[in-house]
Formats: C-alpha cells, structure tokens, sequence
C-alpha cells in the first residue's frame, strides 16, 4: 500500500450497496453526507441497460440521498462515451427508458450496433438489421452480457444471449462496456482527472465491483449488503482490500484510514 | 479452367450426395429458381450407374411439400432420396423418449405430428425466421433453465442464409443465444454433424471412401464431409464467396463453377 498515491475519488455503485430497491441501506445518507464534507470526490457508478440516468436520480432522491446527475455513471454513459470517441453513429437496440442518455446522438445511417436489454428490440427483423451492419465492418458494443434477469413472471433472456448469437453470425467479438471492464472504471474516474491508483470502489458485487475496480487499480471495498452472499470475498483474486457489513462502515473506513 | 484432380477418385466412386438450396436452385420469391444445367445434371447423375441422394438443413418445409416444389421446378427426385434434419430428429426423439418443445418454422411443424409434445423435457429449434421472436424465444430459454439437465437440439447450425431481399440469421445463431443463456452445449442434428451424414451413407450401403458431397456450404456441405473422410466439392453457386477458396481451416478437394460442370468432369472421367 506504501506506493499508492492519496486518495482523491471514492466510486459507489447504487443498488444493494446505496440501497435495496425502495429502501435505504440504514445509515447510508448520513455517510454519504460525511464523506462529501471530506476532500475527496464522489461519483456513484452502475450497470444499468434499461434505465437513464435521471430514473435513477429520481429514485435516490426520493430516498434523500444528496447526489446530482453528473455524478452518475452509468454503463450506458461508456457506452456513448465510446460512441463519441469514435465518432459513431449507432443503431440502438436499448430500452425505451434508456434511450434518454443517448439524446443528441446522430443516428442517421448507422454503422454501429449498441445492445442493451431490449425485448421490444430483439425481433427476427431488427436483429437481421443489426447483424448486416456488423457483416459490413459496424462494431458491435454490448452494454453487459448478462445471460438472464428475473422480472415479475419469472426469468427472461438477457442481452448477453443475444450478444453472442451476433458474435455468431458475424465472427466478430462484441465490446462490453460496463462493469467489470477496466474501461468502465477509468472512463468513471477520468471525468474526475484522477488515476486508478488514486481511487476505492465500494459494491456488493465481489466480481463486477470489487474484482472489476481492482484489475482496473483501484482498491476494492466489499460491502455485506445487496446481492452479497457469504463467501463472496473468496471468489475474487486478489481478495477485497476490504470487507465490511455496510456502506457506513466502507466510509468509516475511509475517512479514518485513507484520507 | 478447374482444377480436375478432385476427380482422380471418380473410378471408384459409388454414390454422391448432392446438397440442395444454392446447387439445386436459388431461394427467393415464389419458391426459388433452378440453378443452370442442374436438372440436366442430376438427369445424367441418375442415367449413371451413381447412387444419388440428396441431403439439406431446409427446416422451413416438410419433406414432401419441399420435394413437390423441386419436382416442379423439373427435378427428377423422390422423397426417399433426400435427407433432412427434421425426420433424423424425430428418429433421435423417439429413440431416447424425449418430447419437445419446439421452436420452428410453422410448414415443418407436421414432421413431428407423430410426437409426443406434452410435458416437453427438451427443445428442439429449427430456422424458425419471423418466429424467432424474443417471445418464442423465451418461452424455450424458461424450458430449458427449468430442466434439471438442459437438453436442446438443433436442426443445423448455419449462421445466415441469402435470400431476394438480403442476408438473414439462420439457426445457428439462435441455437448460439440459448447455449449462451442455459450455458449448455446444444446436439446439432443435420450438416455438419457426422451422423447425419453416416445416416445417408448407410442408406445408400457404401463406404465414406466412396462417395462425393457437393454443396455451396464450404464449412458444413464440404468440411462436415471431409470429417465422415467423403470428398467434398464446392460449387461457385449460392452462398459460395471467393474468399472461401483462401478458407484457414477447409480446403474443398475441388471447386468447380457449377453442378453442371461437376457432374460432366466425374462422368466423363469414368469414361461414361
């Protein structure tokens, strides 16, 4: 730990570490609270295909969380970050709702192919589409590769068997752009102007959050909420720099020993 | 002019086994057109003293309503001579007692009347094309994931087809998507699974030695037969590319312009 430069970012992921669908992690806005009044920077990162960001923020919000929508990032953000970067112009096959972190986008004529969850999407028709595209040089940039959620009837296919159906056809090998990939979290951090090495992740997810921030390097802070599981922190090597009960105690944490 | 010494073996050729969409005739609006010189060819392929048989993945057809349409074209075939996925899969069904779910297209939906489809404990997709549904779709991914071993079966794994109004995503793709999300690797029944082609070579009684594959596919019609260790010749027809003659893992034993071609190199070569 001795080379690591001091700490200036802090990432969070939001559900099941900030809270648990509609209910706050107790004791969670007031760390958020303290660790603002640290000099340290904040931005609250998350895998998200279906919803934009200002969903979330209203969500948070509503649960008196004190964030604003510039510190969200989401993997819908990378993914028109790369956009951009590119200069692409894609054919969207995301979620209604999700649409909105696109606005502004030239869409017009598209060479390249963004696959989000969207079931209204993944018709026979629409996916021959994007697959001629992708035959004629379009990138194809896949926002996760989840294999299945679960929804109220039950589970459904997710993007990531879709994903790998137009790998299939093509021969190509999609661009993933949300956690755990390295370049989620250094995008995340660069609009910070800090480095890996300069930053903690805390997340209940010990693959996409803590594993994902720290081949990235960062440190990683497993928290015991949301999706954890007992044993979480063994399925990752390395392990955790650091396993905690909840979002409070991650803070603690940090501000007695990394500030 | 083509390389000819593919056809150093013609003497002691048996049978050849013709693939049919792309050598026979072309897919598109009302059925398809014949390919130029095929009828003739497989005319002469039956005058010789060759065993015939023809072998496709068409999944979108029953059997016979498929042959009814090549005979109207001016084909000399019979139902018995030709092989497709969907009868192979109905044998592999009964044999192991399983009933499927199926994802299909609704004209070959009648191959499997004589199968017990209640209670499904596997799935079975074929190219299913608008039926390809996220729907559809699901409602086979919740089958499988519900199983405590997931069984799935796929009648070829092609990854697009060329029709009149562009390229679409065949099977393979699907097939793919559902291996993906169940994590289970699916039973390719069809080209270019070496049973089925055995399954020909047995019907027709001879030796994988003896016999010729021609088809327009260089992975599954010309690599699915130099596996079962048959030649295997591509035509320039089709779905056929250029760059399949520069191909990094199959070399056709010989490419030729067309059926017609094929068919006068080997019979002229047995001095017929």
């Amino acid at each position: 730990m001795a080379a690591r430069r001091a700490l200036k970012a802090v990432l969070i992921d939001l559900s099941g570490t900030l809270h648990i669908e509609d209910t706050a992690v107790p004791g969670a806005q007031e760390a958020l609270s303290r660790l603002r009044q640290a000099s340290v920077a904040v931005k609250f990162v998350t895998n998200t295909t279906k919803e934009c960001k200002r969903n979330l923020l209203e969500r948070l919000q509503g649960l008196n969380f004190d964030l604003q929508e510039r510190e969200i990032f989401t993997s819908l953000s990378a993914a028109r970050r790369l956009l951009e970067q590119k200069q692409h112009r894609p054919l969207l096959l995301v979620d209604d709702r999700a649409l909105e972190d696109f606005t502004g986008m030239d869409t017009s004529d598209p060479n390249a192919v963004v696959v989000g969850l969207a079931p209204d999407r993944f018709d026979y028709q629409t996916l021959n589409a994007a697959f001629r595209l992708i035959l004629d040089g379009a990138p194809l940039i896949a926002i996760h590769k989840a294999r299945y959620y679960k929804r109220k009837d039950g589970l459904a296919l997710g993007p990531g068997p879709f994903v790998t159906g137009l790998e299939y056809a093509a021969d190509c090998k999609a661009t993933v752009v949300g956690k755990p990939e390295e370049t989620f979290f250094t995008q995340a951090l660069s609009e910070l102007g800090c480095s890996p090495d300069e930053a903690v992740m805390i997340g209940d997810d010990a693959r996409d959050d803590v594993g994902g921030a720290q081949n990235a390097g960062m440190l990683g802070i497993l928290v015991r909420t949301g999706k954890y599981r007992a044993g979480d922190e063994s399925k990752i090597n390395p392990p955790p720099y650091l396993t905690c009960d909840s979002f409070p105690d991650a803070v603690e944490h940090i501000l007695t020993n990394l500030l | 002019m083509a390389d000819s010494s593919w056809t150093d073996s013609a003497k002691s050729l048996k049978g050849v086994i013709l693939d049919m969409c792309g050598v026979l005739y072309d897919s598109g609006e009302g059925g398809g057109t014949p390919i130029a010189g095929s009828v003739e060819a497989v005319k002469k392929l039956k005058a010789s003293d060759l065993q015939l048989r023809f072998c496709t993945n068409e999944t979108q057809a029953t059997r016979e309503k498929f042959v009814a349409k090549l005979q109207r074209m001016g084909f000399d075939i019979c139902v018995s001579e030709v092989f497709s996925p969907a009868p192979a899969a109905v044998a592999i069904l009964k044999e192991r007692g399983l009933r499927p779910h199926l994802l299909v297209y609704d004209g070959v939906v009648p191959e499997f009347d004589s199968v017990d489809k209640t209670n499904p404990n596997c799935v079975v997709i074929g190219d299913a094309a608008d039926k390809f549904s996220y729907q559809n779709l699901n409602e086979a991914f919740r089958v499988l994931i519900g199983l405590e071993k997931p069984v799935l079966f796929s009648l070829g794994k092609g990854r697009y087809y060329k029709e009149t109004d562009g390229l679409k995503l065949d099977v393979g793709v699907y097939m793919k998507a559902l291996e993906y999300a169940c994590d289970v690797e699916a039973e390719v029944i069809g080209k270019p699974s070496s049973v089925f082609f055995q399954s020909v070579l047995n019907d027709m009684g001879i030796q994988p030695q003896e016999a010729l594959m021609i088809g327009d596919d260089l992975v599954n019609d010309v690599g699915g037969a130099q596996h079962c260790k048959m030649k295997g010749v591509q035509v320039r027809t089709g779905k056929y590319r250029p760059s399949d003659e520069r191909h990094p893992t199959v070399t056709a034993d010989g490419t030729v312009d067309n059926l017609a071609q094929a068919v006068d190199m080997i019979l002229s070569r047995r001095g017929c």
